[in-house]
C-alpha cells in the first residue's frame, strides 16, 4: 500500500482479427503514483496515455503485467468506489439533465437520498452548472459537459482521482478553475492521476510527471527538477526607480553574471481572465456556466471525518436559483453584494497564478520528508509554507466567500 | 440492488425519453379503439368479439414484442457505442448488476405497456355489447361461448397396437397383403391399419351404443351447464342431411353397478345436421361427486347410416371452467413470459453484437419462433433424407428456440378455452426459467469477460 497507483510491467498489445500482435499500445511500463500527489502522464496522441487510464480501472485488461489502484484491482467494487474518473470526454446520458445525471452516478455508489441531494447541490454549484442544473446535458456545450463530467468523478468524495484530458474543451477560465480545484483537492489529501497533451496545464498543478512516447516511460520525475535552470536566477521586483536597478545590476556583475531587465508580461491566460471578469462585473447576459472556485464542501480530507456531516448540512443549497430559467442566467449573487473594488477581485483572481507553482512542493513537504533536495532550497520552502499557513488559516474562511468568479462561455454555448 | 435499482430506472428514462417507445404507443393507442369499432367478423356479435380480441392481442404481442427486441438491444449497445458505459462499468457496480439492471428496466417497461393495453383490450370487449344492437339471442350466445373460459375434454385414446399388430400377422400368413395394399411399406400399412382401427372405435352402426367416459369435470359453478360438443361424420348421406340420435349424460356407474342413483342421468332427443359442430347442453349435476361422467350415444333406428365422430374434434365436453377476466390475465401473462424472452435475447445479442446485426439476428429468431410449429414439422418432413446431421444440428437449435405459436394466447380466448394455470406454468418454465434464463446466464459469461473500452490507441 506504499502507492496509490502502481503497475508492474503492465503491457497492453492489441491484435488484428487473427490474434497477430498489431500494436503496442503500452510496452512493459512501470509507474508508480504516490498517496496525496498530483501525477501528470504526458504523451503526443496515441502514445498510451488513455489506454494506461483503462488497463488500471479495468476498462481494458493487460496482455501482460498488473495494474494496482489503491492497493487493489480497480474493478473491484471496493476499490472503484474510492475512485473518481473522468474519461477522455464526458460520456454522459443526453436525455438526462444534470441533476439527474449527478443523482445517477451517486445511486451508483449507493449514497443516500440525503447525502446524494447535498453532493449534488454542492456540486453543482462547484461546477458552475446550478442554474442550468435542469437542462438536459445533451444540449450542454462541450465545456459545460465537461464540468458536469467532473463533478461526476467528485460524488463520491474520491480518494484517487484519474482524470484524462481534464481541460479539453473547456474556456480559459474553466481550465483555471479547474487547475485550482486539482490543487486543493490535493492540498485536501486526494491523489490525483491526470493524463494530457496540454504541458502548461500539467507544469502547473503536477508534483510529479512521466512523459510516454510509443507506450513506454521516456522520462519521469518532479516538474521543479526536470524543468529548473539551476544556472540562473530571477528576481521580480515592484517598480522601483532607475538608481536602485544600477546598483543591482552592479552586485549582479561583480559576480560575473549577465544581467537583463524585462518588464513582466501578462501571461494570457491572466489577461483573458482579467477581461471576463470586467464583462461579468457590467452583468451581460450569458447562457453559459457560471462558475465559482468554491469547493464542494463534502470534499474534505479523511482525518476530519467527523466534520462531514457538518460541512455537509453547510453545504450550500438554494433550490430558488437553480429553477432560475437561462434568461435570467446572469445572477450575480456574489458581485452585487460584494461591495469591493474592481481592482482588489482582480487581484483575487490573479493570485493563485504565482504561489500555485510553488504549491504541490509545499504539499510534499508536509507528505513525505524530502528526499532528494539541497537543504538550501528546502529553507526557502519552509518560508513559504509558513507565510502560506499562516495565511490560509484565518484566510480560508474568507477566499470561500471573496474568491468567487463568474465565467460566462457564452461563445461555448 | 440499489444499482441495479439505479441502472434500471435510468433504462427506463433512456427508452422514454429517446422516444423510442413512443411509436410503439401512439400507434397500439390509435389502432386498437379503431379496431374495436371497425372490426366486424362475421356480423354476429361473438365473430365481431372474436376478431378483436384475436387481432388486438396478436397486434399487442407483435408489436411489444418488437419494441422488447429493439429496447433491449439499444439499451445496452448505446450505452457501449456512446461509451456512457464507460463511467458506469468504473463505479461500484459488477458488471452483472449492470446487466441486470437493463433487463428489469426493459421488463419493467414491458410490465407497464402490457397493462396500459391490455386494459384497453379489455374494457373494449366488456363494453361492446352494450355500445351494440345485437337482438337478445347473440347476447346469451356470447356470454355462454365468449364471456367465458371452457376446458374441454376429449375421449382418451384407445390403444389399437395391439389389434393392429394381429390383423397385419393375419393378412400377411393369409397372403392378402399384397392384394389390399398393394405397393405399401410396412409402416404405410400399420399407419393406415391404426386410422381404420381408431376410426372404428369411435363409429356406430344403426342401433350400436358408443359411450364415452371421463375422469376430473370440474365445473366451476354446479348450477351451470356442461356442453357436449359434437360433429358427426356419416357412412352414407342421409337425405335431408339430419341424423337422429338419443343421448345420455350422467354417471354411467350407477347402471353399471347397480348402485341406488345420486346423480341424474340426462337423456336428450335430438335431430343434428351432419358435419357440423352442435352442442347440447346439460346440467352440470350430471357430473358424479369425483368428477366422472360417462357420455353415451344411440344411433337410433329413424337413420339408415352408421354414424362416424372424426377423430380429432368429433367429441368434446366443455365446461365453464373460469371466468372470462381470468382467462384473459393469464393470456396476458402468456405474451409478457414471450418479451421476457425477448428481453434476455436481446440483451444477450447486444453483448458481442453491434446494434444493427443484433437487430437482424434476433428479429430472424423471433419469426422462426412464431412458427416454430412449422419450422419444425418442414424439417421433420424433410428429416428422413438429412438424418443425423440434422438431428444434432438444426432440431437442437429448433428445440432451443421458444415455442411462440405453441403459447399462442389468442387460440385460448377466441374460441373461450381455458388457459389453465397448468399450461401457463409449463410456458413459465419452459420459455422463462430454462431458456431466457440460459440466454441469460451466457449474456452475463460474455459481458463480465469482455474488454468494454474500444480499442483506441
Amino acid at each position: 500500500m506504499e502507492y496509490a497507483v502502481e503497475t508492474f510491467s503492465l503491457t497492453k498489445i492489441f491484435s488484428d482479427w487473427w490474434g497477430r500482435a498489431k500494436v503496442y499500445a503500452v510496452e512493459d511500463l512501470n509507474l508508480q503514483v504516490r498517496y496525496n500527489e498530483v501525477f501528470g502522464l504526458l504523451g503526443p496522441n496515441g502514445s498510451g496515455k488513455t489506454t494506461t487510464l483503462k488497463l488500471l480501472l479495468g476498462l481494458l485488461y493487460p496482455t501482460k503485467g498488473r495494474a494496482l489502484c489503491l492497493g487493489g484491482d480497480g474493478a473491484d467494487p471496493k476499490i472503484s468506489a474510492r475512485i473518481g474518473f473522468l474519461p477522455e470526454e464526458s460520456y454522459l446520458y443526453m436525455y438526462l439533465n444534470a441533476r439527474e445525471t449527478l443523482d445517477f452516478y451517486g445511486r451508483l455508489f449507493g449514497l443516500s437520498a440525503k447525502v446524494r441531494k447535498m453532493r449534488i447541490e454542492a456540486l453543482l454549484d462547484m461546477v458552475g452548472l446550478k442554474a442550468v442544473a435542469n437542462r438536459p446535458v445533451g444540449t450542454f456545450s462541450k465545456g459545460m459537459a465537461r464540468r458536469i463530467g467532473l463533478a461526476q468523478a467528485l460524488i463520491n468524495d474520491p480518494d484517487l482521482l484519474v482524470l484524462d484530458e481534464p481541460t479539453t474543451g473547456l474556456d480559459p477560465i474553466g481550465t483555471r478553475q479547474i487547475k485550482d480545484l486539482i490543487l486543493k483537492l490535493a492540498k485536501r489529501g486526494k491523489t490525483v492521476l491526470l493524463c494530457s497533451h496540454l504541458l502548461a496545464d500539467v507544469e502547473d498543478v503536477c508534483d510529479r510527471i512521466a512523459i510516454l512516447y510509443g507506450g513506454k516511460i521516456q522520462a519521469e520525475g518532479q516538474v521543479r527538477n526536470l524543468l529548473q535552470q539551476t544556472n540562473r536566477r530571477q528576481i521580480t521586483t515592484g517598480a522601483i526607480s532607475d538608481t536602485a536597478m544600477e546598483k543591482i545590476k552592479q552586485i549582479a556583475q561583480n559576480e560575473n553574471a549577465d544581467f537583463e531587465v524585462t518588464s513582466p508580461m501578462d501571461k494570457l491566460e491572466t489577461f483573458f481572465i482579467k477581461t471576463v471578469a470586467t464583462a461579468q462585473l457590467q452583468a451581460q447576459p450569458t447562457s453559459g456556466a457560471v462558475s465559482t472556485t468554491k469547493i464542494g464542501g463534502f470534499l474534505v480530507p479523511e482525518t476530519a471525518a467527523e466534520n462531514i456531516l457538518d460541512k455537509l448540512v453547510s453545504a450550500p443549497v438554494s433550490p430558488d436559483t437553480a429553477w432560475e430559467t437561462p434568461a435570467t442566467e446572469q445572477v450575480v449573487p456574489v458581485e452585487s453584494s460584494e461591495p469591493k473594488p474592481d481592482e482588489e477581485l482582480l487581484s483575487k483572481l490573479t493570485e493563485p497564478v504565482k504561489p500555485s507553482q510553488s504549491e504541490p512542493v509545499i504539499r510534499k513537504v508536509e507528505a513525505e520528508p524530502v528526499e532528494s533536495q539541497e537543504p538550501q532550497q528546502e529553507q526557502i520552502k519552509k518560508n513559504i509554507l509558513d507565510q502560506l499557513t499562516g495565511r490560509s488559516t484565518h484566510q480560508s474562511e474568507d477566499t470561500e466567500q471573496t474568491d468567487k468568479s463568474q465565467a460566462g462561455d457564452s461563445s461555448d454555448a | 440492488m440499489r444499482s441495479i435499482w439505479a441502472v434500471a430506472t435510468n433504462t427506463i428514462k433512456q427508452v422514454l425519453r429517446m422516444k423510442v417507445a413512443l411509436v410503439f404507443i401512439i400507434l397500439l393507442m390509435v389502432l386498437l379503439p379503431v379496431m374495436g369499432v371497425s372490426m366486424t367478423g362475421d356480423g354476429t356479435l361473438k365473430g365481431r368479439l372474436q376478431t378483436f380480441v384475436s387481432y388486438g392481442l396478436s397486434l399487442t404481442s407483435l408489436l411489444l414484442c418488437l419494441l422488447t427486441i429493439i429496447i433491449s438491444i439499444y439499451s445496452l449497445t448505446s450505452d457501449i457505442d456512446q461509451r456512457q458505459i464507460y463511467t458506469v462499468v468504473t463505479k461500484p457496480i459488477r458488471r452483472f448488476q449492470i446487466l441486470l439492471g437493463k433487463l428489469l428496466g426493459v421488463i419493467l417497461l414491458d410490465v407497464a405497456l402490457l397493462v396500459l393495453f391490455s386494459a384497453v383490450i379489455y374494457a373494449i370487449t366488456i363494453y361492446t355489447p352494450e355500445f351494440s344492437n345485437a337482438p337478445e339471442a347473440e347476447r346469451i350466445q356470447v356470454a355462454n361461448e365468449f364471456y367465458t373460459a371452457r376446458a374441454g375434454l376429449t375421449p382418451a385414446e384407445v390403444d389399437v397396437s395391439q389389434e393392429v399388430n394381429d390383423k397385419y400377422t393375419e393378412l400377411e400368413e393369409s397372403g392378402q397383403l399384397d392384394q389390399v395394399f398393394q405397393g405399401m411399406s410396412r409402416g404405410e400399412i400399420i399407419a393406415q391399419l391404426t386410422n381404420q382401427r381408431k376410426l372404428a372405435k369411435r363409429a356406430a352402426g344403426v342401433g350400436y351404443q358408443l359411450l364415452w367416459e371421463f375422469d376430473n369435470v370440474k365445473p366451476l359453478d354446479p348450477n351451470e351447464n356442461l356442453f357436449i360438443r359434437f360433429k358427426y361424420d356419416v357412412a352414407v348421406n342421409p337425405p335431408d342431411l339430419q341424423v337422429y340420435s338419443r343421448w345420455l349424460a350422467g354417471d354411467y356407474r350407477q347402471i353399471k353397478y347397480g348402485t341406488k342413483i345420486e346423480t341424474r342421468i340426462y337423456s336428450f332427443d335430438r335431430k343434428d345436421p351432419v358435419r357440423t359442430f352442435r352442442e347440447i347442453e346439460v346440467p352440470a349435476d350430471a357430473v358424479a361427486k369425483d368428477g366422472y361422467l360417462a357420455v353415451g350415444f344411440l344411433n337410433v333406428h329413424l337413420n339408415n347410416t352408421a354414424v362416424i365422430f372424426p377423430l380429432e374434434d368429433g367429441l368434446e365436453v366443455l365446461y365453464r371452467a373460469d371466468t372470462f377476466t381470468g382467462n384473459f390475465i393469464r393470456a396476458v401473462l402468456l405474451i409478457l413470459f414471450r418479451l421476457i424472452f425477448l428481453a434476455c435475447l436481446g440483451l444477450l445479442a447486444s453483448t458481442f453484437l453491434s446494434f444493427p446485426v443484433a437487430i437482424l439476428l434476433c428479429l430472424v429468431l423471433f419469426f422462426t419462433a412464431s412458427l416454430s410449429g412449422f419450422v419444425s414439422e418442414s424439417f421433420n418432413y424433410l428429416s428422413a433424407n438429412l438424418s443425423v446431421l440434422y438431428s444434432y444440428t438444426i432440431k437442437l437449435i429448433i428445440r432451443l428456440l421458444p415455442q411462440f405459436d405453441k403459447f399462442n394466447p389468442t387460440k385460448f380466448l377466441v374460441p373461450a378455452r381455458l388457459l389453465s394455470w397448468y399450461f401457463l406454468a409449463e410456458c413459465a418454465a419452459f420459455m422463462v426459467c430454462i431458456k431466457a434464463l440460459l440466454l441469460l446466464f451466457v449474456a452475463l459469461l460474455i459481458f463480465s469477460y469482455r474488454e468494454i473500452a474500444k480499442i483506441i490507441i
